[in-house]
């Protein structure tokens, strides 16, 4: 005889689980009395915000399903921010709450919530456990589902008594999907008609977003890249899954991308995407987005095609299975020669930032510091005008190693998500870099980084701002900076020092130098070379902007520059 | 006006879910009727939406992992909503007519 919090355990072991992140209380206080002898590894988050944003740092870079745990009502509830976050960039995410008991639901007991109903419209899937008996299940084709196809956030809800029930337990299940009449499968003509659509364009693009990565398309998508030589681009999320030093690669798209890129996307004629929701940072205006060009839309999730701009000819399946389907016969086709668009849109003239933007300080910064990171790196950025200097500067050929909250925009994400990076990358360098703002979300994961003497790197570029909500103010709300100040930020050094990791300061006026003093050098190997955990404060000029931009509701032709303030 | 039925697998939650694609349109939900239908549910729906809303519902309604089948087709008065497999709509191939639109 088991406990059902045996059993849930042996079924997560079962689907290859052994760390998960968490934070105890009432209801699911039987889980954590069979931790221990489980197999199965819990690390204590001190929010259980920190324990969601961990589990999908190790989901982000492991391609794995991550785990939290949290008790009913707040706990539960902490949870729905990073629930929210899965589901907008497709992590693979389980969380188990723990439920008032069986009896008690729907009294409005305490601690009671209706996690299941809160989180429907944002799971992938979700049950309420009813039984000791359906827990093999609900495990099984919770992972099932949180891992397949588009991958998601799960919810599984266990009441306490029966986590505490017993029964005779025959063993792990495997969930079979019910088969559907009219699965989505990617037309067996469509290679065909993406050559012909080819074979009549003049200024074809590619752009990739996270689906490639997802799929594991990656070489095969470089391959077929590569083969058509067309003007690429990617989105926050497919930064690293074309080489940066690929001729053919414009860098980011979107609202703080390129001008080559966001130039050639206004300019092409026929657009395939790979994997890549077309949100509103992409496409900017979607009337006015690509306006000249068909759409060829690579997708594994039916759900995301047309939302802000139809395209002409969707591609629905697993991008490992379409695009070598369709490379094969794009091989075999006679296709035109886009050397003379090549040459326009990758041209000198089109340069990734203008010079003004390059000698920003704190771009020289991240290039700084990037260019000085070993070569097995992750960076996690938090949300803010720190993390689009920072995506705008990645220059790695790695496509799990630039991890940040790209849909939902979650600020405090960076700092728990690193936790979880660094313990499924426990030799990797991984730089967490954040806004001030960001940071003091959910800083008191410094006491997890330290608890486990992660060593993980972090930044606060220290604007003493909500500086992208004012860089908005400046430029659309004419500088009325409501709310925005932190100029009475805390001493960040000193905080760290109370959390006992040694922190490091670096004023921007460092930056003036190019190349940089050897003593600036110094302090930035020393902080990325030390064994153990570094906090590294960047100050910075308050007023500066992340340059280019699409102001919101224009055209990506229609970007501005840092001479236009 | 539009009718759509979509066929189900009687999950927990998965009728809300359906009722969720509307909703967060803020689209108004005329008629709903959710029913037995064999080993699976049927939920029928009258919706005012536009094509695009009809596409986008289409594709939600898909991505839900115990949905099995939606169809839908244009009425014209409220009266004229069918029962579930009393007369159910002919389904278009998207993708063939997706592809026919861009080789044109």
């Amino acid at each position: 005889m088991l406990k059902g919090a045996e059993i849930v355990l042996r079924c997560i072991r079962a689907e290859g689980v052994d760390l998960v992140f968490g934070y105890p209380g009432g209801a699911i206080m039987p889980l954590y009395d069979a931790l221990d002898g489980s197999g199965v590894r819990h690390v204590l988050t001190r929010h259980e915000q920190g324990a969601v944003f961990a589990a999908e740092g190790y989901a982000r870079v492991t391609g794995k399903v991550g785990v939290a745990m949290a008790t009913s009502g707040p706990g539960a509830t902490n949870l729905v921010t990073g629930i929210a976050d899965a589901k907008m960039d497709s992590v693979p995410l389980v969380c188990i709450t723990g439920q008032v008991r069986t009896a008690m639901i729907g009294t409005d007991a305490f601690q009671e919530t209706d996690v299941f109903g809160v989180t429907l419209s944002l799971t992938k899937w979700s049950r309420l456990v009813r039984t000791i008996d359906e827990i093999p299940d609900a495990i099984a084709e919770g992972f099932y589902w949180a891992r397949s196809g588009r991958p998601g956030p799960v919810v599984i809800d266990i009441p306490t008594d029966i986590l505490k029930a017993k029964k005779e337990f025959s063993g792990p299940l495997k969930f079979k999907p019910h088969a559907r009449p009219a699965d989505a499968k990617a037309e067996s003509t469509f290679s065909d008609a993406i050559v012909a659509l080819l074979q009549r364009a003049t200024r074809p693009v590619a752009l990739v977003g996270a689906g490639a990565k997802l799929s594991g398309a990656i070489p095969e998508l470089r391959r077929l890249l590569d083969d058509l030589n067309v003007p690429t681009f990617a989105t926050v999320h497919g930064l690293g899954a074309v080489p940066p030093q690929s001729p053919y690669y414009l860098g980011m798209v979107g609202m703080h991308g390129t001008r080559a890129a966001n130039t050639a996307l206004h300019e092409t004629d026929l657009l395939m995407v790979f994997g890549a929701r077309l949100d509103d940072r992409v496409t900017g205006d979607p009337t006015r987005f690509a306006p000249n060009a068909k759409i060829v839309h690579f997708e594994i999730d039916p759900a995301q095609l047309d939302r802000v701009r139809t395209c002409d000819l969707p591609v629905i399946g697993n991008l490992a299975d379409t695009i070598p389907a369709f490379h094969a016969e794009a091989r075999k086709a006679s296709l035109p020669d886009w050397s003379g668009w090549r040459a326009v849109a990758c041209g000198a003239e089109r340069a990734e930032l203008d010079p003004r933007g390059l000698a920003q300080p704190t771009i020289r910064f991240l290039d700084e510091l990037f260019s000085r990171l070993p070569q097995d790196n992750v960076i996690i950025a938090d949300v803010g005008q720190h993390q689009m200097w920072a995506a705008q500067r990645y220059r790695s050929s790695s496509p799990r190693g630039f991890i940040t909250s790209g849909g939902l925009g979650a600020m405090g994400f960076a700092l728990p998500a690193a936790v979880g990076v660094q313990l499924a990358k426990p030799d990797t360098c991984v730089l967490c870099v954040s806004g001030d703002g960001g940071f003091q979300m959910n800083i008191q994961e410094l006491a997890t980084v330290h608890r486990l003497g992660l060593p993980i790197k972090m930044v606060i570029v220290d604007n003493k701002y909500l500086g992208m909500v004012r860089q908005w103010q400046q430029l659309f709300y004419e500088r009325n900076y409501a709310e925005t100040d932190l100029s009475d930020n805390p001493d960040f050094v000193e905080i760290a020092k109370a959390y006992k990791i040694r922190g490091w300061r670096l004023n921007e006026a460092a930056m003036v130098e190019f190349p940089v003093s050897a003593e600036t050098g110094d302090l930035i190997d020393n902080f990325l070379s030390s064994p153990g955990p570094e906090l590294l404060v960047f100050d910075c000029a308050p007023e500066a902007n992340v340059y280019p931009m699409v102001p919101a509701g224009a055209a990506l032709s229609e970007m501005v520059f840092e001479d236009a303030e | 006006m539009q009718v759509f039925h979509i066929r189900y697998r009687n999950a927990q939650g998965t009728l809300m879910r359906i009722l969720n694609a509307v909703s967060r349109r803020g689209l108004d939900l005329t008629t709903v009727h959710a029913e037995g239908a064999g080993q699976d549910y049927a939920v029928t729906m009258l919706l005012e939406v536009n094509p695009k809303q009809i596409g986008q519902l289409y594709r939600e309604w898909y991505a839900i992992v115990d949905v099995i089948e939606v169809r839908s087709r244009a009425v014209l008065h409220e009266q004229e909503v069918p029962a579930w497999g009393a007369h159910p709509p002919a389904s278009e191939s998207v993708s063939d007519r997706a592809t026919q639109a861009a080789l044109a």
